[in-house]
C-alpha cells in the first residue's frame, strides 16, 4: 500500500470518515462547543461592559456597533447622580452584616460542634429551614415591624435583617468544618491551662482560619447581590446599588440612561467578579460546601 | 462532648437571639396577620377574620396559578440547568488551552448580581426593538416575539435568565465530582471497549448519583423562592403567567395594600418550604440506611 493510500484510509474518502478524521471532527465539534458555552457566558457581561464606554448614539445602535469612540462619560454621570450615596450604603449594609454574621456564627458553630445541647438536632434543622425558605416570608412581616418601629430606612437596621441572608449558612459551613478538627487539640490547650475560650481563641479560630475566610467571601457575595429585602426595607436613606439600578428601569424611554445603566451595572458586579476570578479555587470549594 | 449548657449558651446564644429576631419574629407576626383582614388602605379597619383568607387564597386562581408556575417554572429551569451544568463539566474533562481559565470564567454568572443580569438581559438583550435578540433573529428573517411582555416568551424568559444564573453552579459540582473519579475505572472500561456515551451513562451518571441528586436539591431550593430575577424581568406579568408565589405575596402586599391576605400566602410558603426540609432530612436518613 502505498504511503498516499495509507493515509486515504486513515481519513477515509472524505477526508472526514477515517480515523484521523473522525478524531479531527470530535476535537473540532469539542473546540466549537465549549466556545460557543463560554460566548454565551461572557458576552452578555462584555456587552455590558462595552456599552458602558459608549457614546449615547453608538449604545443601543442595530446593527451592534463594536468599534466606537470609547468614553467615560457615563461613569462620570453616574457618579455625580448620587452614586457614591448608594455606594456606601451596599459598602456599609455588606461590611457590617458580614462582620456581624462571622461573628455570631463562628462561635455559634463551635458551640454546636463540641457542646452536649438538648435538641441540637431540632435547632440545625430550623436553621437550616431558614436558610431555604422564601425572603419574602420575612421581609414582608419585618417590613410591618419596622414601619412600626420607624426604622423602614434606618441603615443600621437594615445592616442587622441582612444576616439572616448568612447566618444559617455560616453555622451549617463552619460547623462541619470544626467536626473535622479533632477534640484533642481543644484538651490540650485546657490542660495547659487556657480557659476553654481561650482555647477557642487562640487555637480553634486559627484551625478554622480557611474555613472561615471561605464563608466571608460567599457572605460578601450573597450580601453585595441582595435585593428584595433592600427593595423593601431600604426606604429612602439606606437604599443600595440594586435597587439604585432598578431606578432606571422606569425611564427607559429617556436613551440617555442607557449607558449610563451599563456604568451602573459595571459598578455592582466588577468587585464580586475581581474577588471571585482571584480566589477562584476557595469559591468552588465554598459552593460545593454550600450544596450539601 | 461537654455537657455544660450554660457554657454552650455562650457561644449559642447570640445566634440564636437574633436568629429569633429576624426569623421567628416575622413568622409570628406572618402567621398573626394572616387571620386579619389589615389592608394598608384602610388600616383603622383591622379585625379578626378567622381563616377566612386561607379560604380566599384556595378559591384564588390568581393564587392557585402562581402555584403552578412556580413549579412550572422551578421544573423547567432546574431540568435545564441540571443537563447543561453536567454536559459542561463532560466537556471541560478533555484537555483543551486555557481550560483553567475558561473554567474559572465560566463560573461567572452564578456570582453575577441577579438584578444586574436581568436587567441586562431585559435592556440589552430581550428589548423587542432594540434587543440584541430581536436584531439576530431578525437577520435570519425571524421576526422575534416581545419577550418580556407576551405569553409564552415571558416564561420562556424567566427560565432562561435563571439557568444561565445556575448553570454554572450545576457544572461547578460536576466538575468537582468528575475530578475525584478514578481514571483506572474509566482507562479500564476504554480498554474493554465501552464506547464514550456507555462510559457517560453506565459509569460517570452511577458514580455521581448522590452530588447530582444534592445540586438538583439545591436547585429547587433557590428557584422556588425566586424574586429578584423574575421581579424585575417582568414584574410577574404579563398579566400573570410569570407570577411566582415570592412575586406573588409582594404583589398581593405591596401594590394592592392586601396585607392579611399576602401574609396568608406566606404561611402557605412556610409550610410548603417545611415540607421541602423534611424531604431533604428523610433524604438523608435513606441515605445513611443505605451506606
Amino acid at each position: 500500500m502505498s504511503e498516499q493510500a495509507r493515509m486515504q484510509q486513515l481519513r477515509g474518502p472524505t477526508g472526514f470518515t477515517g480515523v484521523a478524521g473522525r478524531r479531527a471532527m470530535v476535537t473540532g465539534a469539542h473546540t466549537l462547543l465549549v466556545a460557543l458555552a463560554l460566548f454565551v457566558t461572557v458576552f452578555p457581561l462584555l456587552w455590558v461592559f462595552l456599552g458602558s464606554f459608549k457614546l449615547p448614539a453608538d449604545v443601543m445602535r442595530l446593527p451592534p456597533v463594536l468599534v466606537f469612540t470609547p468614553t467615560i462619560d457615563n461613569y462620570l454621570i453616574v457618579l455625580r447622580e448620587r452614586f457614591t450615596f448608594f455606594f456606601w450604603n451596599s459598602v456599609f449594609v455588606t461590611c457590617g452584616s458580614v462582620i456581624m454574621t462571622i461573628m455570631l456564627g463562628v462561635p455559634a458553630s463551635y458551640g454546636l460542634s463540641r457542646f452536649r445541647i438538648p435538641l441540637k438536632k431540632t435547632i440545625m434543622l430550623l436553621i437550616l429551614g431558614v436558610r431555604f425558605a422564601p425572603y419574602i416570608i420575612f421581609a414582608l412581616p419585618l417590613f410591618l415591624v419596622m414601619s412600626e418601629l420607624g426604622v423602614v430606612g434606618n441603615r443600621n437596621a437594615l445592616t442587622f435583617v441582612y444576616i439572616i441572608i448568612n447566618l444559617p449558612v455560616v453555622i451549617w459551613l463552619m460547623r462541619a468544618f470544626f467536626d473535622d478538627i479533632p477534640v484533642e487539640l481543644d484538651e490540650a490547650a485546657e490542660i495547659d491551662g487556657a480557659s476553654r475560650f481561650r482555647a477557642f481563641l487562640t487555637i480553634l479560630v486559627p484551625c478554622a482560619a480557611p474555613g472561615i475566610a471561605t464563608v466571608t467571601i460567599l457572605s460578601f457575595i450573597f450580601a453585595w447581590n441582595e435585593y428584595l429585602f433592600a427593595l423593601i426595607l431600604s426606604g429612602r436613606d439606606a437604599q443600595t446599588l440594586t435597587v439604585g439600578l432598578t431606578r432606571f428601569l422606569g425611564g427607559m424611554e429617556d436613551a440617555i440612561r442607557w449607558g449610563q445603566l451599563s456604568a451602573w451595572a459595571i459598578a455592582i458586579v466588577a468587585p464580586v467578579i475581581i474577588v471571585s476570578l482571584l480566589v477562584n479555587r476557595q469559591l468552588r470549594r465554598g459552593f460545593s460546601g454550600a450544596a450539601s | 462532648m461537654r455537657r455544660d449548657t450554660r457554657d454552650a449558651f455562650f457561644y449559642i446564644g447570640p445566634s440564636m437571639i437574633v436568629l429569633m429576631i429576624i426569623a421567628a419574629v416575622p413568622l409570628a407576626v406572618a402567621l398573626g396577620t394572616s387571620v386579619t383582614n389589615w389592608d394598608l388602605h384602610r388600616p383603622e379597619a383591622r379585625e379578626f377574620v378567622g381563616l377566612d383568607n386561607y379560604i380566599r387564597l384556595f378559591r384564588d386562581d390568581r393564587f392557585t396559578s402562581s402555584i403552578a408556575v412556580t413549579i412550572a417554572f422551578t421544573t423547567v429551569s432546574v431540568g435545564v440547568s441540571m443537563v447543561g451544568g453536567f454536559v459542561l463539566a463532560l466537556m471541560t474533562q478533555r484537555n483543551f488551552p486555557l481550560k483553567n481559565v475558561v473554567r474559572a470564567l465560566l463560573t461567572i454568572p452564578m456570582i453575577t448580581t441577579p438584578v444586574v443580569s436581568a436587567t441586562m438581559f431585559r435592556v440589552f438583550f430581550m428589548d423587542p426593538d432594540r434587543g440584541l435578540l430581536n436584531w439576530f433573529l431578525g437577520v435570519l428573517g425571524i421576526s422575534g416575539p416581545a419577550w418580556v411582555a407576551s405569553w409564552p416568551w415571558a416564561f420562556v424568559a424567566i427560565c432562561a435568565v435563571q439557568t444561565w444564573f445556575m448553570t454554572p453552579f450545576v457544572f461547578l459540582i460536576s466538575d468537582a465530582s468528575m475530578a475525584s473519579l478514578p481514571q483506572s475505572v474509566f482507562d479500564a472500561a476504554k480498554m474493554d471497549g465501552a464506547t464514550y456515551r456507555q462510559r457517560v451513562v453506565r459509569l460517570v451518571l452511577p458514580m455521581l448519583r448522590d452530588p447530582l441528586i444534592f445540586a438538583a436539591i439545591f436547585r429547587i431550593t433557590i428557584d422556588y423562592r425566586m424574586f429578584d430575577t423574575i421581579y424585575v424581568l417582568t414584574r410577574g406579568g404579563p398579566a400573570r403567567y410569570t407570577e411566582v408565589l415570592s412575586v406573588w405575596v409582594y404583589n398581593r402586599a405591596l401594590r394592592s395594600f392586601d396585607i392579611g391576605y399576602a401574609n396568608a400566602g406566606s404561611v402557605v410558603m412556610a409550610v410548603i418550604v417545611a415540607a421541602v426540609c423534611l424531604l431533604l432530612v428523610l433524604y438523608n436518613y435513606r441515605k445513611r440506611e443505605i451506606s
